[in-house]
């Protein structure tokens, strides 16, 4: 088969994601590329939790409704997600399971006599997982490989896996549609997650200072950099006291000199709004990554929305500069918190990067050295950062002019003859606080003008697909994914779509994204919200108002059957 | 020795005539001085509030920033490059009403830095309200009837929070002054953690002048033990019409 799409559902404490993970990864044994979504409650034991796995020779980048194989732990994932399976699909559920309407596609597992003959409990999650891989025409030997591998480090666990798996594997037959045929696309691909990619983005950049409160969805990114400071000696990895000591300790940090990133959702980015515009005020380079949850308050904790674009473009009082930055893909995660690092120090400013719970939470494959190519810097240099102060550069005080005219050079405390006060009030060129109407207007100009400099670094938008299509689509984020596999399904049937992705969000690329959008009669705007923000920012900056726009906002992904229906009943 | 005028800017500082904050900003620069620390190698931390405008009048690296989060900011610095001397400033309504949380958890962390408050018990730079450190029934515009809150002790937060050095100081004794905060930035130089001074502060516009203080203040003596926190818990608590000055605690 080309594509294979898997879902994984049971009780939360039942080692889901262990389950979904040895499948996953002997899917990539074989050369396969893997797209695999979590969806769970925000509750530790209990609670409905499940995994989508997409399989692929493509690369994948979006969750998909219907699948062809459905693993059911337990009697609610049947419930909940036998309608999904296609007609030519199966379903793999526990024997102890009663369905009333069951047909030739449901395999039963004798989960208890499994469980008895092992003498083991809560072995749902490695049986399954054999069933599953037999069903799919996988050698049980790429998951006993992998079960070594994986848990070589706790022998007793590893042992008890392998007996289970192996009994799971020997209760069905494998089905002969539903092969995977050994695939040598990939050779050897890295399996990361967005927040995956963002820190390792970070680690590119040689970050040394990392301050977050843990939030979902993202504190993935403190758990990867708390390991990682371990063994990295330059690394400081903190979690303060609330979301407002994160970024001000980032900022205290990054004005002595670190790299410095904070990371939140859109609750602890409320805190952190005054600090922000503190950033822009004093000059400071930092970079935030903002993971989007639905609100408002504590809204669904662990689902997905693209609710706050608008919040992270004006949070703060008074007007100062920042970059937005939206990746569209999990790699792009990887890619953006590079640039975010780069613009944020060229420029001393706060750099947000975008994301959301589907592209930090979900997993793929991803060649990174491939990505790598996207955009390279020499992070071992530091930049605009001086230590060697001439006297033109010094007040009749002594104190440096770090903030005169367009001047984007600093001194780190510690450096003789750079002493300037870093601060919160308007200031004059060496920080004294002042209210003079004059340098106030050029202090703002000063401020101000970083973001016309920032525009003529960014890469230029992108029109995907054929320049005379009937339609464009114009979207933001991870909705890509979805978005470009629709288009696809849609050009094999000889439909044209194009699609107009946005990343640089601020500055906005006004002039280049005007020009792409007039070029179309036909305009859709599909948002993972609910008031259209994208729309509203297109609006307020080029006049162009999208009026058909498919938005979504019950907390979930849009998937690509979903958006091909869609797209079809508009061309 | 690093001479008193290698701090000199040539700004005045617009407080008020009288103002308790002089007597810090020179108090300040004398322990310095005596210390004998490079104005580069310093970095002054403050917020928002009149006492905040201290590091504008010092030369050595400064970061004002917003209204309670200067121990945050001075934290960050010190993780970043431990090096650097570090003192945070903070007023009552800053430090201990809007950063009380930051307040609580820097004792906990016991990172080497040093805590100056400028307590004066009002919120002089928006005209006289009650503050965190008001004692209770202060009449003033937000309060009009007087105030229904217990003040904040400051000495028994920090200790039992786990400051490693807790110190009250009184802004009109200034050679007693000096001495506090050049022993609270030895603690810090010596890596023994968080040290935190609270200094008395009279408020000539809105607040307690020095007479007050005069009548109240007096000095922890050589049978004050206190290594013992138990001991600086009791001298901690006493009445406010008895305001003992000095070392407090520090931890052995």
């Amino acid at each position: 088969m080309d594509s294979f799409g898997l879902r994984i559902g049971g009780e939360a404490g039942w080692g889901i994601a262990t389950g979904a993970d040895l499948i996953a990864k002997a899917c990539i044994k074989l050369g396969y590329n893997v797209f695999s979504t979590k969806d769970y409650a925000s509750q530790i034991k209990g609670g409905h939790n499940y995994h989508t796995i997409r399989v692929s020779q493509g690369s994948v980048n979006a969750d998909v409704n219907q699948v062809d194989l459905l693993l059911a732990l337990d009697k609610e994932t049947l419930l909940r997600h036998q309608s999904a399976v296609s007609a030519t699909g199966i379903v793999l559920y526990d024997a102890r399971t009663i369905i009333e309407d069951k047909d030739s596609r449901y395999l039963s597992i004798p989960l208890a006599k499994i469980e008895a003959s092992l003498k083991e409990k809560n072995i749902h999650n490695s049986v399954f997982a054999g069933a599953a891989l037999k069903v799919m025409g996988i050698s049980f030997e790429v998951l006993a490989e992998l079960i070594k591998q994986e848990f070589s480090h706790k022998p007793a666990l590893q042992d008890m896996l392998l007996k289970s798996a192996r009994a799971g594997y020997d209760s069905v037959d494998a089905i002969k549609d539903k092969t995977l045929i050994q695939n040598k696309v990939i050779t050897n691909p890295d399996f990361i997650s967005g927040n995956d990619a963002i820190t390792l983005g970070a680690l590119k950049s040689k970050i040394t200072f990392h301050a977050q409160y843990p939030m979902t969805p993202v504190s993935g990114i403190l758990h990867n950099l708390a390991q990682e400071a371990i063994k990295n000696k330059e690394l400081v990895v903190i979690q303060p006291e609330d979301e407002i000591a994160v970024i001000n300790m980032a900022l205290g940090a990054s004005y002595a000199g670190a790299r410095a990133m904070v990371a939140t959702s859109g609750g602890g980015f409320s805190l952190m709004a005054e600090s922000l515009g503190l950033a822009g005020m004093t000059e400071i380079p930092l970079v935030v990554i903002e993971g989007q949850r639905p609100g408002p308050a504590t809204g669904l904790p662990t689902k997905t929305e693209q609710g706050d674009l608008k919040f992270v473009l004006f949070a703060g009082q008074g007007e100062f500069p920042r970059v937005v930055i939206a990746p569209a893909t999990i790699e792009e995660g990887y890619t953006e918190t590079k640039r975010a690092f780069y613009l944020a120090e060229k420029y001393q400013l706060p750099v947000i990067v975008l994301i959301d719970k589907h592209l930090a939470e979900s997993y793929k494959t991803v060649d990174l050295i491939e990505e790598e190519k996207k955009f390279e810097f020499d992070y071992s240099k530091r930049i605009n950062i001086i230590t060697d102060i001439k006297d033109a550069q010094l007040n009749p005080d002594g104190m440096f002019k770090r903030y005169a005219g367009g001047n984007l050079y600093r001194t780190l405390p510690g450096t003789p003859n750079g002493i300037f006060t870093c601060a919160g009030d308007e200031h004059d060129e060496v920080g004294e606080i002042t209210e003079d109407a004059e340098t106030r207007i050029a202090m703002v100009q000063r401020r101000m003008n970083k973001l016309k400099l920032i525009l003529s670094e960014l890469p230029p938008p992108q029109l995907m697909g054929e320049k005379d299509a009937e339609l464009m689509v114009v979207s933001w984020g991870g909705n890509q994914g979805a978005i470009v596999e629709a288009i696809n399904l849609l050009k094999e049937e000889g439909k044209k779509v194009n699609f107009l992705s946005l990343r640089y969000l601020c500055p906005f690329q006004t002039v280049e994204i005007k020009s792409i959008l007039s070029k179309s009669e036909k305009l859709l705007l599909i948002e993972n919200n609910a008031t259209g923000q994208l729309g509203e920012l297109i609006a307020e900056k080029t006049g162009i108002i999208i009026t058909d726009r498919l938005l979504r906002y019950d907390g979930n992904t849009f998937t690509v059957d979903e958006i091909y229906d869609e797209l079809k009943k508009r061309i | 020795m690093v001479e008193l005028k290698e701090y000199q800017r040539s700004e005045v500082p617009n407080w008020c005539s009288g103002c308790g904050n002089f007597s810090i900003l020179a108090g300040v620069k004398k322990a310095l001085s005596e210390l004998n620390i490079e104005p580069h190698n310093i970095v002054l931390v403050s917020g928002v509030g009149c006492f905040a405008k201290l590091p504008y009048w010092i030369k050595a690296y400064g970061f004002v920033g917003l209204h309670g989060r200067s121990l945050p900011v001075a934290q960050g610095i010190k993780l970043a490059n431990p090096k650097l001397t570090v003192i945070a400033f903070g007023g009552d309504g800053d430090g201990y009403g809007e950063g009380g949380n930051h307040f609580i958890h820097a004792c906990r962390r016991n990172l080497n830095v040093c805590y100056f408050v400028h307590n004066n018990g009002v919120f002089g730079l928006t005209t006289g309200q009650y503050s965190p450190t008001s004692e209770k029934g202060r009449k003033s515009k937000s309060s009009p009837l007087g105030t229904l809150e217990k003040p904040l002790n400051p000495l028994t937060l920090a200790i039992s929070a786990g400051a490693t050095f807790v110190a009250r100081a009184y802004a009109g004794d200034f050679k007693q002054l000096v001495e506090l905060m050049t022993q609270a930035i030895q603690h810090t130089q010596q890596g023994k953690g968080f040290a935190v001074v609270d200094i008395l502060q009279p408020c000539v516009s809105f607040g307690k002048n020095y007479e007050y203080y005069q009548k109240r203040v007096y000095y922890l003596g050589t049978e004050h033990d206190a290594t013992n926190k138990i001991k600086a818990l009791e001298k901690a608590l006493e009445s406010g019409e008895k305001l003992g000055c000095g070392v407090i605690y520090e931890e052995p």
